[in-house]
């Protein structure tokens, strides 16, 4: 065995301050897990692991709890919200690396990275004031009138349009998301090599044929984590929706409905909660949230590496 | 017998963005029809700025600026309303390093026919087997067209791309510096499918390897800070130049 050589006494002092540094996000990270499990665990007892996630009732009076509608209402959000803000972040980011005129790059690259700098609060606010009197105007009833009619896809559309439902709160989760999705989808079509998109223009190939057929596949990796990384953005974000989804625990078709969502249901009644079970019911849904951002996260971070290892063969 | 010029480089002036130097200054010279010229000369001297404007891939970045003619057939191909896309189906070009590009060895190669709206599944076949067998790849890669390119070797998948090139029937092939990349074995195979592939297309090839221009090319343009030096065949170029520059070059003396 080798032997360790021996430190000066200030290194060593330095050697476990930086140590116990990186210790605490560990600590922090199984602290909450514990306590998340700890504090649900009356929940999970009562309720069932598998049957308190399918369950859909949210009964305080009668003290009976499930996460179904919750779950329904965060999924229908989030991927709601992707499928809005995608091709709007593409589409800015192809535009950013491949077709704007240098001088406008700066300014919208500028303005892009603000947008992810507004407190979500703000969103918030707008969504309330502003963009949920749109959406019940002019917006939905538009919808209701061409997509609404469809066969099968036109149940999405059904009700009255009040503006404060699914589909106002996904707007605003999306453009929320769009920076997250644009900046690391434009910092993936960048790494294309040089060489790679000259050699497809002197093929004779257009802008768009280098987009489609060079950069897209080489910065498919980069793309996808930033979209997971959206994801998880989308899954965690609280009070940019919880003006706009209305509070009400239930399963509809349509999105021109209030709802809740995992986050949603959490802020509005842990100050209401006065029974025990009544508690760990919503201690049981946050770990369900952590959960789901945890393994997210995973995903996100497995693409990224797998992209960063791509690149530098 | 006089040899036909398939291009014909008239007071070629060229300044990349943002600089008041030009880096090409006053160039005059022909291309021979099914001849290989080389350009060659010390770094810096403007070499690969010439060959690059011969399929005008200087206009994919905003801000450089050409002066003169560069006729093709007798057409200026640096006027403005000259078609780029129409100019690079004619000019293709073979870059320093291989560039496969992520999708699969057929795909590659027919990248460039799918360009020009061919969808004919046999016809693609054909012109990919033909493009191969002209880059001396066919046999190598027969049995396994549809894997990435990525898997090939340096040296195959600079055929690879040579064949990508040829199987959109290109009049002219700009080389530039094709075998700076590979091995002795991988770039005595370029050099061969170089002096092979003149009697189909016009070859213009960019070397820092005065043995390579000796071996492969019929005339050869001595270039130096940005100017045309001497322009003649090769032999003569390496044997009894006029220019004491040119001699400089060749023997060793600077570069």
């Amino acid at each position: 065995m080798k032997k360790i050589r021996k430190l000066p006494l200030s290194d060593l002092i330095f050697a476990l301050i930086s140590f116990s540094a990186a210790f605490v996000v560990l600590t922090l990270i199984f602290s909450t897990i514990i306590v998340l499990y700890n504090e649900s665990s009356l929940a999970i007892h009562k309720f069932g692991i598998l049957n308190f996630i399918f369950t859909v009732d949210w009964d305080p009076v009668n003290e009976v709890f499930g996460a179904a509608a919750s779950l329904y209402g965060t999924l229908v959000t989030t991927v709601l919200s992707l499928i809005l803000a995608i091709p709007l972040a593409l589409g800015i980011a192809i535009f950013l690396t491949e077709i704007s005129p240098h001088i406008l790059k700066t300014p919208i690259g500028i303005a892009i990275e603000m947008l992810a700098a507004i407190p979500s609060i703000i969103y918030g606010m707008w969504g309330l004031f502003t963009l949920a009197p749109i959406m019940a105007e002019y917006v939905e009833p538009m919808l209701q009138k061409t997509l609404g009619q469809v066969p099968v896809i036109g149940i999405l559309f059904q009700g009255d349009p009040q503006g404060i439902d699914l589909f106002t709160a996904s707007v605003i989760l999306a453009i929320m998301i769009v920076p997250f999705i644009t900046s690391i989808a434009r910092d993936s079509l960048n790494l294309t090599p040089n060489i790679m998109k000259e050699s497809a223009y002197a093929l004779g190939a257009t802008k768009w044929e280098v987009v489609k057929d060079i950069m897209i596949p080489y910065a498919k990796l980069g793309i996808y984590g930033g979209i997971v990384l959206a994801l998880g953005r989308a899954l965690g974000e609280t009070m940019a929706v919880a003006f706009v989804l209305g509070n009400n625990h239930q399963i509809t078709t349509s999105l021109f409905d209030a709802a809740a969502t995992i986050t949603v249901t959490l802020a509005n009644e842990f100050t209401e909660a006065d029974t025990d079970i009544y508690l760990s019911s919503l201690f049981y849904l946050a770990l369900i949230l952590f959960v789901l951002s945890f393994v997210i996260l995973a995903v996100a971070k497995f693409f990224l590496l797998k992209a960063e290892r791509g690149y530098s063969r | 017998m006089p040899e036909k010029e398939k291009i014909k480089v008239i007071d070629l002036y060229f300044w990349y963005a943002g600089s008041d130097k030009p880096a090409l200054k006053g160039i005059n010279m022909p291309v021979y029809e099914n001849k290989v010229t080389a350009l060659i000369g010390p770094s810096g001297c403007g070499k690969t700025t010439l060959l690059r404007c011969f399929n005008r891939m200087h206009d994919l970045y905003p801000g450089n600026r050409y002066k003169g003619k560069i006729l093709l057939d007798g057409e200026n191909i640096l006027s403005e309303d000259y078609d780029l896309i129409k100019l690079r189906t004619k000019v293709g070009m073979v870059f320093q390093k291989p560039t496969p590009f992520p999708m699969s060895i057929f795909d590659n190669v027919a990248y460039g026919l799918k360009l020009r709206g061919i969808k004919d599944k046999s016809e693609l076949e054909g012109r990919v087997e033909k493009a191969l067998k002209q880059a001396a790849l066919w046999d190598e890669v027969k049995d396994r067209l549809d894997q990435p390119a990525t898997g090939l070797s340096g040296g195959q998948q600079q055929r690879l791309v040579i064949a990508r090139a040829l199987a959109v029937e290109p009049e002219v092939l700009l080389f530039d510096e094709p075998t700076s990349a590979l091995d002795p074995i991988s770039t005595s195979k370029i050099e061969e499918l170089v002096v092979e592939l003149r009697k189909k297309v016009t070859i213009i090839i960019v070397t820092h390897n005065m043995q390579q221009a000796a071996r492969v090319s019929d005339y050869t343009a001595f270039m130096y800070l940005g100017e045309l030096i001497e322009f003649d065949k090769t032999d003569i170029i390496f044997t009894s130049p006029s220019k004491k520059l040119t001699e400089d070059y060749i023997s060793g003396k600077f570069g």
